[in-house]
């Protein structure tokens, strides 16, 4: 009886969980000042669209400062950018700027400044929480550590990406022991490492609609094979994981590198921005991998015997999430962009 | 309508990450959690099993209805004086009956969670990411630590387990002696 109502219940919810849980991108805004005088300021205002739609977030300048002309603006694929000149009476370092709607968009803004009369760009992060930031001044920018907001943003970028997740997931109910799972997280790591790296300094370039297809793709192929591996069939999947690891580390540092795209990289502390990034969603991935094992370890130390049906959700949810995605993403292939 | 929402921790990672950092950064609840774990470890797997099963059931339904009706209960002195006995217990390090471990474990994820509800105002629209957060985190937590306990069966690791115990006592009374002042 339970079964019979739980078991359909669990196929809708797995059905519905992508929908609920889309496979996400970064959506932190991105907002430059480069001074070009001691009070004048070039802007530049990324402002993320969240499935076609501006989020309701806008930066706010102290009531001294005004907009000279009229923005410039282009839309790219997740973003609207803006760009315009900024004239104050005093300069901004040392004062206070904040984002309007930050709080309810529930989104960050990074913010990067380089004060007049120095090459140092400031990088902060602005968050929901506290939405505003005060300008750094020139010696300031020379000496605070911002790039470390990238350490940040990479974590983030792996916790929230439900689709990262997902792989990784199946990657690990597939290895059958401790070294073959050494040897997929290995491969995964380093081959994610260094498409992210080419990737971000501009070397290779993938273009962000047929990405988002294969990126789906692989979560829909790593689904079937976790039952595959359920049934106790084989496949060259299952006997080499780290392979396929490889191969799919490769696609998704692709992706990571178009989530770190969006909000581009300081050029003076390219290397050190990349690499803190990388280490972020190194950290998150390795942490969601010990969280795994440790449960898993605990239901067996538990001697919990899980019904067939449940041992089988992970399967269901990693196949239906790739299932729909991919068709999302192959839809908005075909149509022309995403 | 209570007149003040305590509001939720923002780890900047969005509501759901949130919800897992109450707890952590929620002594009461996490020593609560700690306590239980301990405790239901100490009775085997089977009081593992026991306490995944109704702890975050429980505090989820204690959630719904503190979010629900927003009960201004502050409720202090009872919470305190639940995780300190719970904590007695582990130091005392006694086998309870499956009904009364049962009965604690329920009555105290039904009790925090009703508090829990009352700092966490209703997701407007969507999914409540911050109510399954900290329902995650206790159900982490408590299966990790329990399994964790139950498993293991050397002398000194059970003595490490009651001073533990002796040690959630302990903040437990020094928080009651706090309260009891104040």
């Amino acid at each position: 009886m339970v079964r019979r109502v739980l078991l359909p219940l669990l196929m809708v919810a797995a059905l519905l969980m992508p929908r609920l849980v889309s496979a996400h991108d970064l959506f932190p805004g991105f907002l430059e000042l480069q001074a070009t005088g001691a009070s004048t300021y070039q802007v530049l205002w990324k402002l993320p669209l969240l499935q076609g739609q501006r989020l309701p977030i806008a930066p706010r300048f102290p009531d001294d400062c005004a907009l000279q002309g009229a923005p410039v603006s282009r839309q790219e694929a997740t973003a609207l950018v803006y760009k315009a000149k900024l004239s104050c009476r005093e300069p901004l370092e040392g004062r206070v700027i904040s984002i309007d709607g930050l709080a309810s968009a529930g989104t960050e803004v990074l913010l990067r400044v380089r004060p007049w009369q120095t090459e140092a760009l400031q990088t902060l992060l602005i968050q929901p929480e506290q939405p505003e930031a005060v300008i750094p001044t020139a010696s300031e920018a020379d000496q605070q550590p911002g790039v470390w907001s990238y350490l940040r943003l990479g974590i983030e970028h792996i916790l929230l990406g439900v689709d990262h997740l997902l792989l990784l997931l199946g990657l690990v109910l597939i290895v059958r022991d401790g070294w073959m799972l050494l040897k997929t997280v290995t491969a995964f790591t380093l081959a994610n490492s260094i498409t992210l790296s080419v990737s971000a300094v501009g070397i290779v370039q993938m273009p962000a609609a047929p990405l988002n297809a294969a990126i789906a793709l692989s979560i829909l192929f790593i689904g079937t094979e976790v039952v595959r591996f359920m049934r106790g069939q084989t496949s060259f999947t299952l006997r080499h994981p780290w392979v396929v690891a490889c191969g799919f580390g490769l696609l998704h540092g692709f992706g990571y590198a178009r989530g770190l795209a969006e909000l581009g990289l300081p050029h003076h502390e390219l290397l050190l921005a990349l690499l803190l990034f990388n280490v972020g969603i190194e950290i998150g991935q390795d942490v969601f991998v010990v969280l795994v094992l440790a449960l898993e370890r605990a239901f067996r130390q538990l001697q919990i015997r899980w019904p067939v049906w449940v041992r089988r959700v992970p399967a269901w949810t990693i196949g239906c999430a790739g299932a729909y995605w991919t068709i999302e993403t192959t839809v908005s292939l075909i149509k022309g962009g995403v | 309508m209570p007149l003040l929402f305590a509001h939720l921790m923002q780890t900047g990672f969005g509501g759901f990450y949130d919800g897992i950092a109450h707890l952590f950064l929620t002594p009461s609840d996490l020593l609560l959690v700690l306590g239980l774990a301990l405790l239901a470890g100490q009775q085997g797997p089977q009081g593992g099993r026991l306490l995944l099963t109704l702890l975050p059931l429980s505090w989820w339904i204690g959630l719904a209805v503190g979010q629900r009706w927003g009960l201004d209960l502050t409720l202090a002195l009872l919470s305190t004086v639940l995780f300190t006995s719970v904590g007695v217990l582990v130091a005392l390090s006694l086998r309870l009956s499956v009904q009364v471990l049962a009965f604690t474990v329920a009555g105290s994820g039904l009790l925090f969670g009703l508090i829990n509800g009352f700092t966490m105002p209703s997701a407007s629209s969507g999914l409540p990411l911050d109510v399954l957060g900290v329902v995650s985190a206790v159900a982490l937590l408590s299966v990790l630590i329990s399994a964790q306990v139950a498993a293991t069966r050397s002398t000194s690791f059970c003595i490490a387990v009651r001073v533990a115990g002796s040690w959630i006592a302990a903040a437990g009374l020094m928080s009651l002696g706090l309260l009891l002042k104040a």
